[in-house]
């Protein structure tokens, strides 16, 4: 079967036929299934916010083509129209999007520019808006109002209430606290489980991305310098630095513990379970030295 | 497809043009504009158009873009020129048929005021592409200093330009990702009549607002930050002094005035 979102040898270059012509995509090919968890990591500049702009047809790319769901989505304006909302894309700094009365009407905007039912509309609201965390009591308030992590759930929720086959989300944490990040990637990864639908987060930080996805897909300068799991991804240490990239220092730390022969797995990417191996470890090399 | 808005032309290049001090080349631009309609017959405006040829050679701006800048006025020139040729009679009769007559005087006066037309439009487009924004605002907050004796705060409205000026690309690039941000969101910009078009807007233009007051309100607070009280009494890192070339450029269009002047009298009005 074909991938839900099939992307075939597609380029997209900004200013085209002229001197600043920039390749910001290049020949780029990319399957993605339905209910995957996908991470796209790349430093500033790298092209991968242009690529996902061609995932729902933002962007025409100048060259290849896109299919979603089976579709190429630049046959016709019917398929394009569905493919903004088959892949829900919601991009950097969301927040600034919101423009309704109220964040129930903000939310309500994707659906009903599906053409819904006001019913169908008002249930994917509150549905969206339980997923995307955001409260109940701040659902009749002016989006203006409320603080800035709270915008940020509520322009999700205005994405995830077009319900779509696959979520696409552009540096969704950027500008929050650690403890708002990781509350917001925890989000991400039960609004997966829970709906079942395919998540892309693009990202820069290795610890998010390793902390909510399976698959990674490095871009550096317009194409994909890696693909795979993340453990094969993050094994590729020099290479990614090269492409400006690094790793997540939990990562770094084990690897250098393994090379200087201590008994330890090469993939830990977060604090918690380093916390835990080392304890672990400890534990065990106490009970054998005494 | 915002992006394709071209503001403040300014072409990049060092000629004589763009090195001259921004005063004397607003005030000159000016004074040129009333010269235009000082001009009586196809001499003096003949002069002036030879004068106008120099500037464009000496500012080394490419001709495609002196063109470029006349195509918005064409239906202007169309407009005046039919208006002239079939509303303004005296003279010889070239055609008549019916009500309508061609008449020498006709043909005459539409063809001065296109040429005037172009005149003016090339003399102005010259003047911001060679002057960037940023010169262009300077200039005439020094000339407008003079008012400050009538308690206008010349500097205020000079940095209120300036920073406008500044903003534009700024909120050129903020349209472009609001509109892509409801686009995802299924919001159609291109179909509809008039009023679904203008009610298509509306997502657009709050947010653009919104983040145009938050960005009024930050630079307001660095600008504070950094003890700007009303720039009365604010040295400039560009000094503006006028060289030799700025006064061979005046001496220039004093005589190009004074030779309209003359060939005006000297021959016979023709408008």
């Amino acid at each position: 079967m074909n991938p839900f979102l099939e992307i075939k040898n597609v380029s997209y270059s900004y200013m085209k036929n002229t001197a600043q012509q920039v390749n910001a995509v290049n020949n780029v090919s990319l399957g993605i299934d339905r209910g995957e968890m996908v991470g796209i990591i790349g430093h500033t500049g790298s092209g991968k916010s242009t690529l996902v702009s061609l995932f729902n047809g933002l962007l025409k790319p100048s060259l290849g083509t896109v299919y979603v769901d089976g579709k190429d989505i630049w046959e016709n304006k019917e398929t394009l129209r569905e493919s903004r909302f088959n892949v829900g894309l919601c991009f950097q700094y969301p927040e600034y999007q919101l423009f309704e009365e109220t964040v129930r009407k903000d939310i309500a905007f994707g659906p009903k520019n599906m053409k819904l039912d006001d019913a169908e509309i008002e249930r994917r609201v509150l549905r969206a808006a339980e997923l995307a965390g955001v409260k109940p009591k701040h659902l009749d308030v002016s989006p203006f109002d409320i603080s800035g992590g709270e915008k940020r759930r509520a322009a999700i929720a205005g994405v995830m209430a077009m319900e779509p086959d696959m979520l696409v989300l552009d540096e969704p944490a950027a500008g929050l606290d650690p403890r708002g990040r990781s509350d917001l990637i925890e989000m991400i990864k039960q609004y997966r489980e829970r709906t079942g639908s395919a998540v892309v987060l693009v990202s820069h930080s290795m610890e998010d991305i390793a902390r909510a996805t399976e698959r990674v897909i490095v871009i550096n300068n317009g194409e994909i310098a890696l693909d795979g799991s993340v453990d094969y991804v993050f094994a590729h240490e020099e290479e990614l630095k090269s492409m400006g990239l690094n790793i997540p220092e939990v990562t770094k730390v084990f690897h250098r513990l393994k090379e200087l022969g201590f008994d330890v797995p090469p993939d830990v990417y977060s604090v918690d379970r380093a916390v835990d191996i080392l304890t672990s470890l400890a534990e065990r090399r106490k009970s054998d030295g005494k | 497809m915002v992006s394709d808005i071209t503001f403040g032309q300014y072409y990049h290049g060092n000629s004589v043009l763009h090195r001259a001090d921004p005063r004397i080349k607003l005030i000159l631009t000016f004074a040129m504009i009333i010269v235009i309609f000082l001009c009586k017959n196809f001499f003096s405006l003949g002069l002036l158009a030879a004068f106008i040829i120099l500037v464009t050679l000496l500012s080394k701006v490419p001709v495609r873009m002196i063109l470029k800048s006349i195509k918005p006025v064409l239906i202007i020139l169309a407009f005046t020129a039919i208006l002239n040729i079939f509303y303004t009679h005296g003279g010889r009769t070239y055609f008549e048929w019916w009500k309508i007559a061609v008449t020498e005087k006709g043909v005459n006066t539409a063809v001065f005021t296109i040429i005037r037309i172009i005149i003016l439009v090339v003399m102005s487009s010259l003047l911001t592409y060679t002057t960037t924004p940023t010169m262009l605002t300077d200039g005439l907050e020094r000339i407008l200093s003079p008012l400050k004796i009538f308690h206008i705060k010349v500097s205020s409205l000079a940095m209120m330009m300036t920073l406008a000026l500044r903003f534009i690309p700024t909120l050129i690039e903020e349209i472009e990702r609001i509109m892509n941000a409801q686009k995802a969101r299924g919001a159609d910009l291109e179909s509809g009549g008039l009023i679904t078009r203008a009610k298509a807007l509306v997502p657009i233009f709050i947010p653009l607002m919104v983040s145009a007051f938050r960005r009024a309100y930050e630079l307001a607070l660095a600008m504070t930050c950094r003890c700007y009280t009303d720039g009365n009494g604010r040295t400039r890192m560009k000094q503006m002094k006028l060289k030799i070339t700025d006064y061979v450029m005046l001496i220039l269009c004093i005589a190009i005035t004074a030779g309209v002047i003359v060939l005006n009298i000297f021959f016979e009005k023709v408008i």
